[in-house]
């Protein structure tokens, strides 16, 4: 098994939730997927790359014969997969501290869901119905959400003045290369190893 | 929130004593029964969080236990595994985790940290050198005739002295101690950027139990800790950390860059930490120190960086807003409530004007301790992610300017406008200022909870 | 669509695995086994064929079972999850990975039902297409840089660190000269390949910690 690659930790979670309320959570997704302020948190959070809710009805799991056996079940299931950066610990604990509305409007609907505030009987929870990765693979082990952002700012501030350089007096020069500067300078931090996972 | 009762915990916890010198022993148990029985006979002259409405006493006194130690006393082994993981590690184990490696690797400290011999700390604090020496005397002659413990080594602490007078200033320079958090019920004059910033913009008192075992936390619940109840409550965990300062480093290292950076030297320095070295926080006084700012507890402490993203006043990474990073990170500072520490703790060693020959093999640094509910969740969190790694700031890998383990490599970058008075500026190639030289992990229980262990009450539920 | 944010699509497989109790180890071990012995640097099939960001393999035994009240319940059989998050469309990136890693694929989803192997390329792409599950709510922190842009920028990020650290306080002509250099430089430089510099897992987690 192996949650962690570099600076990402892979976490998968499954719950149970009665079928007749899966509808309400697919409502809430619907809005939520429309309305882009309600998804600031998520972005605010700045250390989530990637994550994804996936409902998977009871009839749903994939079913190709040869011999496979149709699934019987009772309930709908709610898969969570999140790619983030930092300690398991600080991703709930944040997830509790500032998302926890959003997140009892995702998670209610599943079984024995305590509410994700308090925070202890929320990572009990998590804990629980989290099952390990076997394989994680990133493309950038050494950067997190906001190495790639910063990353980003550098380069597209490189190439506005690296189109012009050439075309500068060296005193019109030193000037954009100061702003360059400016413009970088809150973006600079070392990519690197992850610090020891605790 | 009730009233704490004051009297149950150890003063050191609920304040800063502001005693100009001190001493830390640290003991190994001998034998359970007489150990137990020594703590008996310490139990008295414990200084407890009583008010001292007759004045300041002469001498104070506190007592702490590693894990090591509470195993030597014979606690139930259903109740020392109760105990956070990290505790029962102790502070060498956790060196991986902490970024102690290469300089500040645990096979270079001080002897007494190498091994697993301490069991307990008892720190003195005291009026002047002659009341310590007096109250360590008294202190020293129980312990040796209750035959419960050896003294395994001590370390001498004190305020530094400019002008025959004690002062908070540490030995880089810096005016020191502006940054402990407030915290319901602890009785302290209330002062704003001390505490938890509100949604509305004020600050308020931090949860009890970010501070204290027994209460509620920053969470909304309590915090993390041992079996049973009453051992735990009114008891907090203490981070205890010898950091070496190599001032001769940093003197040479800050002249070396002030000569190539436009906006002076003192400006330089105070970009290292966030505030100039009288105090003055760059975030409320970018250009020029302000003393009598530093003097009113109405301003000293109160602001906040929501206007200074791209850390044109102060640096992002700046020691002070890595630490205590306010609103840095939106949700109206929501994400560091259960992340602060509060700091005890003195420098030693001798203190140097700035131009008079200084060498860093000289003893000199400070005595770094932190009192947190949950060691892992406050300390250790803030060392790693805050001091040692720099995502959180949006600075990637880089450490801490003034106290990173930087071995030699990293950059700093301080920024800056387009007046040629604040420049932007990148220090590179940092050298260890600071180097650690042991520490350990310590448990401060309550005066009941000390009684308890005295007379082997301890049940495990 | 909920698989798509901006120009990243989130992939969500879940294959069947074979269920055969002749099998020693059983199939879904043997997936395990292989994974856990599979790169997952630069030399991970990830790495070698083009577009993924970032990828899991997880087998997934069964359901979980939450406690009373909830009723307890079992899948018939174990899935092999493949969540990934990759630049552009699913027929491309499904079609770039039976091109460039086969071997791999096929030794990963050879233990599922009804795989055609990744030989037939149509016929993998049918396949991994059918066990899909359509991602009901889809998050990218950033969705409109490809990967090849992505790994371009961190090298960029670095070599202009270095440059503004080491070009303070130069009078400007020879600045100007030196920046036109260095941005030339960057260009013709080679960018490092994705997944390179992974780490070893140093892991000290675990207990009742908090």
């Amino acid at each position: 098994m192996s949650n962690i690659n570099g600076k990402v930790y892979a976490m998968n979670a499954i719950t149970p939730m009665k079928p007749w309320k899966t509808w309400i959570l697919r409502g809430f997704f619907f809005v939520l997927g429309r309305v882009k302020p309600l998804q600031q948190d998520l972005i605010n959070l700045s250390f989530i790359e990637f994550a994804r809710w996936v409902v998977l009805p009871r009839r749903g799991f994939p079913f190709l014969g040869n011999g496979q056996k149709r699934e019987e079940l009772q309930y709908d299931y709610l898969l969570f997969f999140s790619n983030f950066n930092g300690t398991w610990n600080q991703y709930i604990d944040a997830f509790s501290a500032v998302l926890s509305r959003g997140l009892n409007l995702i998670w209610r609907w599943s079984e024995k869901f305590p509410g994700s505030v308090p925070v202890t009987p929320f990572k009990n929870y998590i804990a629980q119905v989290q099952f390990d990765t076997d394989y994680y693979y990133t493309a950038y082990p050494r950067a997190t959400a906001n190495d790639l952002k910063s990353a980003h700012i550098v380069q597209t501030s490189l190439d506005a003045l690296s189109l012009r350089a050439q075309d500068y007096t060296p005193a019109q020069f030193a000037e954009a290369y100061l702003h360059f500067v400016i413009q970088v300078q809150a973006h600079l931090g070392e990519t690197g190893d992850a610090p020891v996972v605790f | 929130m009730s009233k704490l009762n004051a009297t149950d915990i150890q003063g050191f916890v609920l304040r800063g004593y502001n005693l100009p010198v001190g001493r830390y022993l640290f003991l190994h148990l001998e034998d359970a029964t007489r150990a137990r029985k020594m703590i008996g006979q310490l139990l008295g002259q414990v200084t407890t969080g009583q008010r001292w409405d007759g004045g300041k006493p002469d001498s104070t006194m506190n007592i702490a236990f590693t894990h090591k130690g509470l195993a030597a006393l014979d606690l139930p082994l259903a109740t020392l595994i109760t105990f956070p993981v990290e505790f029962q590690d102790g502070m060498k184990e956790r060196s991986g985790i902490l970024g102690d490696t290469g300089l500040n690797a645990p096979e270079r400290w001080d002897d007494v940290w190498r091994g697993d011999r301490v069991h307990m700390w008892l720190g003195v604090n005291a009026k002047s050198p002659e009341a310590l020496e007096a109250r360590c005397a008294k202190l020293l002659a129980t312990i040796q005739e209750s035959g419960g413990a050896t003294l395994l080594g001590s370390q001498d602490a004190a305020a530094v002295v400019i002008d025959g007078k004690p002062t908070t200033r540490e030995h880089f320079g810096y005016t020191d101690g502006f940054g402990n958090p407030e915290y319901l019920g602890v009785e302290r004059s209330s002062q704003p950027g001390q505490g938890k910033l509100l949604a509305d913009g004020t600050w308020a008192p931090l949860a009890t139990g970010e501070l204290l075992l027994g209460y509620a936390d920053e969470a909304g619940e309590l915090p993390v800790a041992p079996v049973p109840h009453l051992l735990a409550a009114n008891g907090t965990f203490m981070v205890y950390r010898k950091l070496h300062q190599n001032l001769a480093t940093f003197r040479a290292y800050l002249d070396e860059q002030a000569a190539l950076y436009g906006g002076g030297k003192e400006k330089l320095a105070a970009k290292f930490i966030g505030r100039w070295r009288d105090g003055t926080p760059l975030e409320l006084s970018p250009d020029k120190p302000d003393f009598p700012l530093t003097q009113d507890p109405k301003r000293s402490t109160n602001f906040t960086y929501g206007a200074d993203p791209e850390g044109t006043r102060c640096p992002l990474g700046a020691h002070v807003r890595r630490v205590h990073p306010r609103d840095d990170f939106g949700f109206h500072g929501k994400l560091i409530d259960r992340r602060r520490i509060t700091r005890r703790g003195l420098p030693y060693g001798a203190f140097v004007p700035e131009g008079e020959p200084v060498s860093d093999s000289e003893d000199r640094g400070v005595i770094f301790m932190a009192l947190n509910a949950s060691i892992s969740r406050q300390f250790e969190f803030v060392q790693q992610q805050w001091i040692g790694y720099g995502n959180d700031a949006h600075l990637g890998n880089d450490k801490d300017m003034l106290i990173g383990n930087h071995g030699g490599r990293g950059r700093f970058v301080v920024q800056g406008d387009t007046r040629p008075e604040n420049p932007p500026f990148i220090c590179s190639n940092m050298p260890n200022f600071v180097e650690l030289r042991g520490g350990e992990y310590f448990f401060l229980p309550s005066i009941t909870a000390l009684g308890m262990i005295a007379l082997s009450l301890v049940d495990p539920r | 669509m909920p698989n798509k944010s901006g120009s990243l699509y989130g992939l969500t497989i879940l294959s069947p695995i074979i269920d055969d109790e002749k099998a020693t180890p059983s199939h879904d071990l043997q997936i395990r086994k292989y994974l856990a012995g599979l790169a997952t640097d630069d030399g991970s099939p990830f790495a070698l064929a083009p577009g993924t960001h970032l990828a899991r393999l997880v087998v997934m035994d069964d359901v979980i079972y939450v406690g009373m009240p909830a009723c307890e319940e079992h899948l018939k059989s174990k899935y092999l999850v493949l969540e990934s998050n990759f630049d552009g469309e699913l027929d491309d990136y499904l079609g770039g990975l039976a091109d460039h890693v086969p071997e791999q694929l096929d030794s990963i989803w050879g233990h599922c039902v009804a795989y055609p192997g990744a030989g037939n390329r149509q016929a993998f792409i049918d396949y991994m297409k059918a066990c899909q599950i359509d991602t009901t709510f889809y998050f990218a922190a950033i969705n409109d840089k490809s990967l090849p842009e992505t790994l371009r920028a961190l090298h960029t990020r670095t070599a202009v660190a270095d440059f503004i650290a080491n070009h303070q306080g130069m009078e400007p002509a020879r600045l100007q000269a030196e920046f036109v250099q260095f941005v030339a430089q960057l260009r013709s430089e080679p960018i490092p390949g994705p997944g390179t510099g992974g780490i070893a897992r140093d892991i000290k987690t675990g207990g009742r910690n908090e």
